[in-house]
């Protein structure tokens, strides 16, 4: 294995019983990179990352993380990794401030405890009311403080801006980057395309079992499906639209077309240019799109 | 490991001073009843006497009942494994599917504990906290025998039949465990502890009667419980037997621990299959 890989997995295979929940997962994250991880429910994400921990035993495969074996030296491993669980849970007569002093103690107490209170008071979290009297969002909160408390060289966060609201979205990806340039490895399923574009350098998209794409975000945002609304000055002009490269015209009403857009915007912009536009709207494409975009192809292939 | 232990303990401290402190009034008040019956032994022995062997034989009553000894069997001891049972068997099926059921195992095992060192953690927490009940209700025991004028019992005497109750409750709590690590839910498995401990009681009470249920007997865990009668000295070859069939239930549980895929979210997990439900199924569709 090489020094610079942080993660690596060969032939990665995990059942339960019938249900083959990883079917052979090829990855390789390196080290000092935030790489995302995408997919649909289910096509496993989570069974990934647990793997990785030595939650769970893969049935057949390798994995090495930070060159380190986890079935072999688990707590070696996750003395240098910090975790986020995908559905937090945690026992809910503790305060927040106990619960984080708990976690810390697990960790032989290596935690610097002022490192955890300006996390905190970053994510504007209260240490005081109990653990099930906190909203989702907060819990999050209490999550994202667990993992990075220690400082770790390695972050595996599942779904890490899951309930919460956009500033505090914003907040935490800030934070991301701050401990990815303090030289920490991140390694973070999303379902948020916007916030995945924002962050990481590299993505994988896992279906059913088996990492089908590794590339850099870019490539794949630009390979994706966009839609638009044109509205015209005039009765629409869809078939003016439809010799565009990339544009698909899905349907027209009135004086307003609706289209699609594959790859870059400039031939379509180029052509609106000669017409009256009064209004031209784009949806950032939707994880699923982009799924649906990459699954297209491959069947057609 | 002492941070998990601590943990758990704290954690048990409802539970602790719960069962401990409403068995110690127990105790202590049985203990003042002791002396109200001595000044009517003669009409109570009589009356006794004309109960069924198979009634007496379900609360402990021997030949003796009537003796510190009979009476702590009678009154307490013989009763008690079935009630505090419930806390032994209920804490053995939490330890460890409690918090994974819960969700809350998957984020305790990222951090750098081994499983061997949370596992035994645990589980000398909870022993640590059925030792802790026993002895306050023990220490209630003792008031209770200072303020008696009958019962003239030493703290060392008292002591005995709660180290056979514990080695007993030790015994359950570890089986609790083992089952809930091999059935799919802690219900099921406190279910078929309680089972196995009522039951267990029930056979026992009645295998003086019946020679078949006396062979069956010798395969359960009361045959080897002393009940009040340890005051008279520890059986060393019962207590032997009831920690080391507990011993071997948490080795057991350990093994099967360390192989353990950790489940969150249903992740994993399954069901004893439901053959009624299969059956009325399958009518429907033909």
């Amino acid at each position: 294995m090489e020094q610079n890989t942080a993660i690596l997995t060969e032939g990665l295979v995990k059942n339960y019983g019938p249900v083959k929940a990883l079917r052979g997962v090829n990855l390789e994250v390196r080290r000092g990179e935030i790489f995302g991880f995408l997919g649909p429910n289910g096509a496993g994400k989570t069974t990934t990352i647990r793997c990785l921990l030595d939650m769970i035993r893969p049935n057949g495969g390798t994995i090495r993380v930070l060159g380190l074996d986890p079935q072999r030296q688990s707590v070696q491993v996750r003395a240098r990794a910090g975790y986020l669980p995908g559905e937090l849970a945690f026992e809910g007569n503790m305060t927040v401030e106990a619960g984080l002093r708990y976690l810390a103690s697990l960790r032989g107490g290596k935690v610097d405890w002022g490192f955890a209170h300006t996390l905190a008071k970053r994510l504007e979290l209260d240490l005081k009311p109990q653990f099930k009297n906190l909203s989702k969002g907060n819990k999050q909160k209490f999550g994202l403080v667990q993992a990075l408390m220690h400082q770790p060289e390695l972050l595996l966060l599942d779904e890490p801006t899951a309930g919460l609201d956009p500033l505090m979205q914003r907040e935490v990806l800030k934070l991301l980057h701050e401990m990815n340039r303090a030289g920490a490895t991140i390694f973070f399923s999303s379902h948020i395309i916007s916030e995945v574009e924002q962050v990481a350098a590299r993505v994988g998209i896992i279906r059913q079992g088996l990492v089908v794409e590794i590339a850099e975000t870019q490539a794949l945002v630009k390979r994706a499906l966009r839609r638009a609304r044109v509205r015209f000055g005039k009765p629409a002009q869809a078939e003016s639209l439809e010799n565009v490269a990339g544009v698909k015209v899905l349907n027209t009403d009135g004086d307003t077309v609706h289209i699609q857009i594959e790859g870059e915007m400039d031939a379509l912009l180029k052509a609106l240019a000669k017409y009256t536009v009064c209004e031209f709207e784009t949806e950032r494409p939707s994880l699923e799109e982009i799924f649906l975009a990459y699954y297209a192809d491959k069947e057609a292939q | 490991m002492t941070a998990v232990i601590l943990h758990m303990l704290r954690r048990s401290t409802g539970a602790i001073l719960g069962w401990g402190l409403s068995l110690a009034l127990l105790g202590f008040y049985l203990m003042q009843f002791y002396d109200t019956l001595a000044d009517q032994r003669a009409m109570i022995e009589q009356l006794i006497s004309q109960y069924p062997p198979e009634l007496m034989a379900f609360f402990g009553g021997g030949e003796n009942a009537f003796s510190p000894q009979g009476y702590l069997s009678m009154e307490f001891f013989s009763i008690i494994p079935v009630v505090i049972g419930i806390y032994a068997i209920l804490s053995g099926c939490s330890l460890l599917l409690g918090d994974e059921e819960a969700g809350i195992l998957d984020l305790l095992l990222a951090h750098p504990i081994s499983r061997s060192r949370f596992f035994l953690g645990r589980v000398a927490a909870i022993a640590t906290a059925l030792a802790v009940i026993l002895g306050i209700v023990w220490i209630a025991f003792i008031g209770g025998v200072a303020v008696s004028e009958e019962l003239n019992l030493s703290a060392l005497e008292l002591l005995r039949p709660f180290i056979a109750l514990f080695a007993l409750l030790f015994l359950f709590q570890s089986l609790s465990l083992f089952l809930s690590m091999i059935l799919p839910s802690r219900s099921m498995a406190a279910l078929v502890s309680g089972l196995l401990l009522v039951g267990s009681y029930f056979i026992n009470a009645l295998a003086g009667f019946d020679e078949t249920v006396k062979k069956v007997s010798a395969y359960l865990p009361m045959k080897y419980y002393q009940s009040g009668y340890a005051v008279d000295g520890l059986n060393s070859d019962w207590l032997l037997r009831l920690f080391g069939a507990g011993l071997f239930f948490v080795a057991l549980t350990w093994a099967l621990f360390l192989r353990r895929d950790i489940r969150v979210s249903g992740e994993g997990s399954w069901r004893l299959p439901a053959w009624p439900r299969l059956r009325v199924q399958g009518r429907k569709s033909t």
